[in-house]
C-alpha cells in the first residue's frame, strides 16, 4: 500500500516506525532536519514542501497514495491538506489528526469531507478511561465495539493466591477470558493448561470487559472499580479526560494552576469540582484529601511538572497514580519514579492511525510491549485453511486467538468450538508473525 | 457631526455624554407617548364625559417633544450607552408628567394638587398602583380609564414599546431596552431587539385582550353583577402590568369569587418571564417552563406563601374554607408579583400575616415580566452564590460559576446583582426614614411597621402599604414630603435603580 505521510514529528515518526517495513511511505514535512532525521532511521522517500500547498502535495505525489495522513501538530494544516488529498487522490483513505474534539464532532455529523479524524485528546482520554475500567492492567484496548477487551498486567505479590503458581487449567480465573501471553524476561509463553503464572511475570488476557475487571480485582490491592479521580491539569488533553470519566459516572477533581484555565473547565464540566491550585502545596492537598482519592491523573502540559506532582501525590497517599508523558522518553522516566501508568498521547494517536494502514479485512490493531506484539481483529475467509477447524486441533504459531465475533457477539472460544467462515477473530501475535497470521487466516 | 452641534447648542463644558442627542431622542418619544391620551376620548364621549382635558394633555406633551427635537435638530441620531441612562430616566420623569396633566386639566375635587397629581401619574406609569385618590366615586369614568390605561401602557415598558414601533430605534435601542425591562439579562429570545419588543408587547397585548374577555364572559353570564365590560378592562389594564389600581373603593373585594381567580391567574401570569412564555406557548416548547430554574421558583415560592397564608388565616379564624384559600391566594400573588390589588383588607390582619406580605414584597416577579421589587432571578442568584461562598470557606481554590439553567453566568452580572441588592435595601431604609420623620412631624400617623411598609411597597411598584395606606385606603394622608419621596422611589424602583444612580455620579457627566 502507498502510503502519504503529512508531518514527520513524533506522531509521523511512530506511524513510520509502525509501517515502513510491509508500506511504501513518502512523508512531506516543512523541515529539513526533521525528514533526515526519518529518513536516517527508515527506508521512506522524504519530500521537503508545504502540507497546505496543493503544488507541493502534487509534486510529492499525493495523487498515487492509498492512504493519506495528516498528522502535523497544527489542525489547520491537517485539515487544508486533508482537503487537498481529497481532491488529488480520490480514491485514497484520508486520515487526518486533530486536538480539537471540536472537528471530531464535525466529521461524525458528515461535516468533513475526510474519512477518519482521530483527536489526540480523545483518544489519550479513552484510553485512559480504559485504565481506570481495569486499574490492574497497564494497558488495555477494546475491540468489537467494546465486546472484547485486551488487557497486558504486570503481577506481583498484590495477586491474588488463586492465581499464582497454580497450573491454568487448576487456577481460579474469570469466566469468558483466555491467558493470551505470559511475558518472563524476554521470553513469550504463549501458555496452555500446565502453565504457571509467577510473580514478576507479565501476562496478556483477552475477555469480555466484565472479565477484564475481574481480572483488575484479582490482580490489584485497590480492589473494586475506581469511582473517584483526581485531574491535574485543566486544558486540552485534561478537560477531554474529565468529559470523559464524568460520563462514566465516575466523580472528578481537577487542580489547575491558572485562573482563567480553571475557571473555562468548570463552566464546561458542570459536574466537576475544579480547585485553581498548583497542586505542589502539602496543605492544599492534605485540607482536600487529594491522597485519598482512589486515582490521580497528571495532565499537565509539563512532564516534568507531572512527574513531581504524581510522586506528590504518592506522598500523600494516592494508591495509583497514571501520567500524561508528552515526550516520548518520559514513559521510562515516568516507571523509573514508580508512576503506575504512562500514556503518550501522539503514541495513542499514532497507534489509531496506524490502524487504517492494515489489510481492509482487518478492522483494529493493537500493539503491546512497544511494538513487540499485535492483536488483530481479522474476518476469515473461505480459502482459509483454519476454517472449520476445532480449536485444539490449531497448531501453536506464535498466535493464539483470543475471542471470535460472529453474529455480532463475543464468544471466547473453548477447545470444542469450530472456527467459521465470516467469523471476526481477536488474535495475539508476534508482530512479526502478523503478515501470516492475516495470510493464512 | 459633533462639531456642527456644538456650533448650535454651545456646550460650555466638555460633557461626557451627547446631551442634544439624549433630548433629541427624548423628544421623540415625548411625541409619540402624546398620542397615548386619545385612548380615553371614546370614553369621555360614551359616558358624556368632558374629554378635553386629554387632548389639551396630549396636545402639550407632543408640543414640547416636537419642541425639543426642533431645538435639538442636527443632533446625532444615535444615542449610546451612556446617553440611555439620561433618555430613560428622563422620558419616565415626563410620562408621569404626561400622565398627570389630564388629572390637573380636569379639576376635579381628587387630584388637584400638582403633587397628587404627579403621584398618581408616577404610581400609574411605574405599575405600582398606590393611590392618593380617598374617594374613588370623585373620578369620573374616562379619568378613571385613563388612570389605568397609564398602568398598561408602562407596564411591558414605553421604550420597549417604541422600540418596537419607531424605526430610529433600531440601532442603539439595547441599552435603552436592557435599562428598561426589568431583570437582568434578556438572553431568552437571542434576536434582533426590534423583533424581541414586538414579541413581547404581542404576547402582552395578546394576554391583556383573553383577560379581557374572560372577565367580561363572567359579568354577561350573570356570575358577577360589578364586573361590567368597562369593569373588565380597566382591572385588566389593572393586572397585566401587575399594577393594581382598583377600579372600586374596596378594592377586589366586591368582585364574585370566579373573577377573584381570573384576576389571580394573570396577576401570577404577568409576574412570569414574557420571553419564556413565548417560547413556551407561542412556540409550543412547554418543557422550557419545567427547565426554568426562575419560573420553577416563582411558583414554588407562590405556592408555599399560599399555603402559609392559608393556614394562618384559617387558624386565626379570619376566613375558613374555599375563602381562606382564595384570600391567600389572591393576597400572596397580588403582593409577591407586586400588582397590589386586594380581595380583603390585609390591613387588619393580624402583624404575622403582615409581616409575610412585607416579605413577599421584596420578592417580585421574575426577570422579563411586568413584576416590579428584586425579582425572583436575583434572589436565586444570591443563593447561589451565598452557597458558593460558604463552600470557598471549605476550600478557597475552589472554582465554581455560578449557574443558570446550566449555563455559567458572568461575574460581572453576579456582582451586578449583589450591587442592585445593596442598591435596593439602602434606597429602602432611606425612604422608610424620610417617610417616618415625615410622618412624625405632620402627624400622618403612620407606624413604624407601616413606614417600612411604604417605603418598600412604593420602591417595590407593589401598591398598598398597611395601615391607612392599605388596600382599601389611600396614601393621601401622607405630607408632601413622604409623597416626594416615595414618587422618586416609584421611579427608581421601576427603571431598577441602576440607571438612576449613574445619572447622580459625576463621572456619567464630565470628562
Amino acid at each position: 500500500m502507498k502510503v502519504f505521510l503529512i508531518g514527520a514529528g513524533q506522531v509521523g515518526t511512530t506511524i513510520v516506525e509502525a509501517l515502513h517495513e510491509d508500506h511504501e511511505i513518502t512523508v512531506l514535512d516543512n523541515e529539513a532536519s526533521r525528514l533526515r532525521a526519518i529518513a536516517g532511521r527508515f527506508d521512506v522517500v522524504t519530500y521537503e514542501g508545504d502540507g497546505t500547498s496543493r503544488k507541493d502535495l502534487a509534486n510529492a505525489g499525493v495523487g498515487s497514495a492509498d492512504l493519506v495522513i495528516a498528522c502535523t501538530s497544527r489542525d489547520e494544516v491537517n485539515l487544508v491538506a486533508g482537503m487537498f488529498a481529497r481532491r488529488e487522490a480520490s480514491g485514497a483513505t484520508i486520515v487526518i489528526r486533530t486536538s480539537n474534539v471540536e472537528y471530531v464532532e464535525l466529521w461524525r455529523g458528515g461535516q468533513l469531507d475526510v474519512d477518519f479524524v482521530v483527536s489526540s485528546e480523545l483518544e489519550t482520554a479513552f484510553a485512559i478511561s480504559r485504565i481506570i475500567g481495569v486499574p490492574a492492567a497497564r494497558q488495555t484496548d477494546v475491540f468489537a465495539e467494546g465486546q472484547v477487551q485486551v488487557g497486558e498486567f504486570d503481577i506481583d505479590e498484590d495477586a491474588s493466591p488463586g492465581v499464582l503458581g497454580v497450573p491454568l487449567r487448576d487456577a481460579e480465573l474469570p469466566g469468558d477470558s483466555t491467558v493470551a501471553a505470559i511475558i518472563r524476561q524476554d521470553e513469550t509463553i504463549l501458555p496452555g493448561g500446565d502453565d504457571v503464572i509467577h510473580t514478576g511475570d507479565r501476562i496478556v488476557v483477552i475477555g469480555s470487559p466484565r472479565a477484564a475487571k475481574a481480572w483488575s480485582t484479582l490482580l490489584w490491592a485497590g480492589g473494586g472499580a475506581v469511582r473517584d479521580v483526581v485531574v491535574y491539569g485543566a486544558g486540552r488533553v485534561g478537560s477531554a479526560i474529565a468529559r470523559v470519566l464524568l460520563d462514566q459516572g465516575i466523580s472528578v477533581r481537577m487542580i489547575e494552576a491558572s485562573p482563567e484555565q480553571a475557571r473555562r473547565a468548570a463552566d464546561a464540566l458542570p459536574k466537576a469540582r475544579v480547585y485553581n491550585a498548583t497542586g505542589f502545596d502539602p496543605d492544599f492537598l492534605e485540607r482536600e484529601r487529594i491522597g485519598q482519592s482512589q486515582a490521580g491523573i497528571f495532565a499537565m502540559r509539563d512532564d516534568a511538572k507531572n512527574q513531581y506532582a504524581a510522586s506528590l501525590a504518592q506522598v500523600h497517599g494516592m494508591a495509583f497514580t497514571i501520567a500524561i508523558a508528552h515526550e516520548a522518553v518520559s514513559v521510562a522516566a515516568f516507571e523509573q519514579a514508580g508512576i503506575d501508568v504512562s500514556v503518550n498521547p501522539r503514541g495513542v494517536t499514532a497507534e489509531e492511525i496506524v490502524r487504517f494502514a492494515h489489510d481492509p479485512r482487518m478492522q483494529q490493531v493493537a500493539m503491546l510491549e512497544g511494538n513487540r506484539y499485535e492483536v488483530l481483529d481479522v474476518t476469515t475467509r473461505e480459502s482459509s485453511r483454519y476454517v472449520g477447524m476445532a480449536f485444539r486441533d490449531m497448531p501453536v504459531h506464535g498466535s493464539l486467538i483470543g475471542a471470535i465475533i460472529r453474529d455480532g457477539t463475543a464468544i471466547f472460544p473453548h477447545g470444542d468450538d469450530v472456527l467459521q467462515v465470516g467469523d471476526r477473530v481477536i488474535i495475539f501475535t508476534e508482530a512479526a508473525n502478523a503478515p501470516w497470521v492475516v495470510e493464512a487466516l | 457631526m459633533s462639531q456642527a452641534v456644538g456650533h448650535r447648542i454651545g456646550p460650555r463644558r466638555r460633557l461626557a455624554i451627547d446631551v442634544p442627542a439624549a433630548v433629541n431622542l427624548i423628544g421623540a418619544l415625548a411625541k409619540y407617548l402624546g398620542l397615548a391620551a386619545l385612548f380615553p376620548i371614546p370614553f369621555a364621549l360614551w359616558y358624556e364625559e368632558p374629554f378635553w382635558p386629554f387632548l389639551a394633555a396630549g396636545a402639550i406633551v407632543s408640543g414640547f417633544g416636537i419642541v425639543l427635537e426642533r431645538l435639538t435638530s442636527g443632533a446625532a441620531e444615535r444615542v449610546g450607552v451612556r446617553e440611555g441612562f439620561l433618555v430613560v430616566s428622563a422620558t419616565w420623569l415626563l410620562a408621569a408628567g404626561f400622565a398627570a396633566l389630564p388629572y390637573l386639566l380636569s379639576s376635579g375635587p381628587q387630584l388637584s394638587s400638582p403633587i397628587d397629581a404627579y403621584f398618581e401619574g408616577m404610581s400609574g406609569f411605574t405599575t405600582t398602583g398606590s393611590s392618593v385618590v380617598s374617594d374613588l366615586a370623585e373620578i369620573n369614568r374616562s379619568l378613571g380609564m385613563w388612570r389605568q390605561f397609564t398602568q398598561w401602557l408602562g407596564g411591558m415598558g414605553i421604550i420597549v414599546l417604541a422600540i418596537a414601533v419607531l424605526p430610529r430605534l433600531r440601532v442603539g435601542g439595547r441599552q435603552l431596552m436592557e435599562s428598561e425591562l426589568p431583570g437582568p439579562e434578556i438572553a431568552q429570545l437571542s434576536e434582533h431587539i426590534r423583533s424581541t419588543a414586538r414579541k413581547l408587547w404581542i404576547l402582552y397585548v395578546g394576554l391583556t385582550a383573553l383577560q379581557v374577555l374572560l372577565l367580561a364572559l363572567v359579568g354577561w353570564i350573570g356570575i358577577d353583577d360589578e364586573m361590567t365590560p368597562y369593569q373588565a378592562l380597566a382591572n385588566a389594564f389593572a393586572t397585566m402590568p401587575t399594577g393594581g389600581f382598583s377600579t372600586l373603593p374596596r378594592s377586589a373585594e366586591g368582585f364574585s369569587p370566579t373573577s377573584q381567580w381570573i384576576l389571580a391567574f394573570f396577576m401570577a401570569v404577568a409576574g412570569a418571564n414574557f420571553a419564556l412564555m413565548y417560547l413556551g406557548v407561542v412556540r409550543r416548547r412547554p418543557r422550557s417552563f419545567v427547565h426554568d430554574e426562575e419560573f420553577r421558583l416563582y411558583i414554588a415560592l407562590m405556592l408555599v406563601a399560599s399555603a402559609a397564608t392559608t393556614a394562618m388565616l384559617w387558624g386565626y379564624g379570619i376566613a375558613e374554607g374555599e375563602e381562606a384559600v382564595r384570600a391567600a391566594v389572591f393576597q400572596t400573588v397580588s403582593i409577591m408579583t407586586t400588582t397590589g390589588l386586594a380581595s380583603a383588607d390585609f390591613a387588619i390582619w393580624p402583624v404575622l400575616l403582615l409581616l409575610s406580605l412585607f416579605a413577599l414584597m421584596f420578592v417580585g416577579g421574575s426577570a422579563g415580566s411586568t413584576g416590579g421589587s428584586i425579582k425572583v432571578v436575583r434572589h436565586l442568584l444570591l443563593g447561589k452564590v451565598l452557597r458558593r461562598e460558604i463552600d470557598q470557606t471549605l476550600s478557597p481554590e475552589f472554582v465554581m460559576p455560578i449557574r443558570l439553567n446550566g449555563s455559567p453566568v458572568d461575574e460581572r452580572t453576579v456582582r451586578s446583582i449583589a450591587a442592585f441588592v445593596l442598591l435596593y435595601v439602602g434606597f429602602w431604609a432611606v425612604g422608610a426614614s424620610v417617610i417616618a420623620i415625615d410622618s412624625a412631624i405632620t402627624g400622618a400617623g403612620l407606624g413604624a411597621l407601616d413606614a417600612l411598609a411604604a417605603s418598600a411597597t412604593t420602591l417595590g411598584n407593589v401598591g398598598p402599604a398597611f395601615g391607612s395606606a392599605g388596600p382599601m385606603g389611600s396614601f393621601a394622608e401622607l405630607g408632601d414630603a413622604s409623597k416626594l419621596t416615595m414618587i422618586g422611589l416609584m421611579w427608581a424602583g421601576r427603571l431598577e435603580i441602576v440607571p438612576v444612580v449613574v445619572l447622580l455620579t459625576r463621572h456619567y457627566w464630565r470628562l
